[in-house]
């Protein structure tokens, strides 16, 4: 039986949080239901179309976030989401997001990366994250063909010296020469589209030790 | 807009608007209403109609949007006086190019720029200026995509 709209709080913060086109609503439990067993109920709405429609995985559940990628996949249209708090036979009124773009909103997250230590030199390959795909078997499609302009933020810190610094690329190939042989260097990269401020995630700091200099080990022998 | 080159600082417009763009987006009540409508309008132009389309709806806000929207907060009025004037100075240097026969519009895209006119005189007079301001994150992402490189996968 539907549920009695009472004076039941409203669930609060409600938002998307987005990365790579991974869109999941997601919210915090109603001031004075904490600790309750309040489930909740959420609808999703496109942007323009008439009516909101159900999300019926997320009918009734008591986690506070629903993953509404299936539902939001084509990036050029923008949606909103809402969610209502229900105890018992009491409902909440909807608690509504704001007007989500995910072309504009999307956290780029971090690019795969692959070293290759030379001698006084690293060589790194990334390659662009991909756009979150409805399953598996579809076509992957990368950052980087909806974002034309994606560059990254490449930093390398040489854990002998505590020296640090960075590279700005656009490419997906580059090398850090003029390195000290046989020493740890840490690198981490962070893809960015310019524009409105996107957030970006960095990857995961990377080491490795550059080889041994031949010519001083000829010596040694 | 290749054959009608112009300089413009996307990302100044962009940013001027991100700024904005929630507290205006919050004013239009009509949520389950759009006037550019992505899919049935701006989406799948042909590249040689970009430049039409884009001095059409710039034209449409220039002319129509920003004069029918009275702001009361300053911080908002910055915001769209910086992309009212941004689009001002693009139409202006398209119109030229219309003018040098490189700016053509082809029966399609007339058809679908009456669309969004269609749309936009639907509403009443101010519910339509608000929806529209709101819709610039859709008019500005077409923009941009449209005049960046294409990547190469």
């Amino acid at each position: 039986a539907p549920c009695v709209s009472s004076g039941l709080p409203k669930p609060i913060n409600v938002t998307f949080s987005s990365v790579n086109m991974k869109n999941v609503l997601q919210w915090n439990s109603p001031e004075g239901l904490r600790g309750t067993d309040v489930v909740y109920t959420v609808q999703y709405l496109i942007y323009g179309q008439k009516r909101w429609l159900n999300k019926s995985e997320c009918r009734n559940i008591n986690r506070t976030s629903c993953d509404l990628s299936y539902d939001t996949y084509d990036h050029e249209e923008q949606y909103y989401g809402r969610v209502k708090a229900i105890w018992g036979k009491h409902c909440s009124k909807w608690a509504e997001t704001e007007r989500f773009n995910p072309w504009l909103e999307t956290q780029i997250g971090p690019p795969v990366v692959a070293l290759t230590p030379g001698e006084k030199s690293i060589s790194v390959v990334l390659t662009a994250p991909e756009k979150w795909k409805r399953n598996a078997e579809n076509n992957s499609v990368s950052m980087h063909q909806i974002y034309p302009t994606l560059k990254y933020n490449v930093s390398i810190y040489n854990t002998k010296t505590n020296k640090k610094w960075y590279k700005f690329v656009t490419n997906h190939t580059l090398e850090f020469p003029q390195l000290e042989s046989d020493t740890l260097y840490c690198i981490r990269v962070q893809a960015y589209v310019p524009g409105p401020r996107r957030k970006a995630k960095p990857s995961d700091n990377q080491c490795i030790t550059t080889l041994k200099d031949q010519t001083s080990e000829l010596k040694v022998k | 807009l290749k054959r009608c080159q112009i300089s413009m600082d996307m990302h100044h417009i962009e940013k001027s608007f991100h700024r904005i763009k929630n507290t205006i987006q919050m004013k239009d009540v009509f949520q389950n209403v759009t006037i550019l409508s992505a899919s049935e309008t701006l989406y799948n132009i042909t590249p040689s109609d970009v430049c039409c389309m884009t001095k059409d709806v710039l034209g449409l806000y220039v002319d129509k949007v920003f004069r029918n929207h009275e702001e009361s907060d300053p911080r908002i009025q910055r915001g769209l006086s910086t992309i009212a004037n941004s689009f001002l100075h693009i139409r202006n240097a398209l119109e030229q190019c219309k003018n040098q026969r490189n700016c053509d519009c082809q029966k399609e895209a007339t058809e679908k720029f009456q669309i969004i006119v269609g749309n936009y005189e639907q509403m009443e007079v101010k519910a339509a200026a608000i929806k529209a301001l709101g819709e610039l994150d859709i008019l500005l992402s077409w923009i941009s995509r449209n005049y960046r490189p294409k990547a190469t996968t």
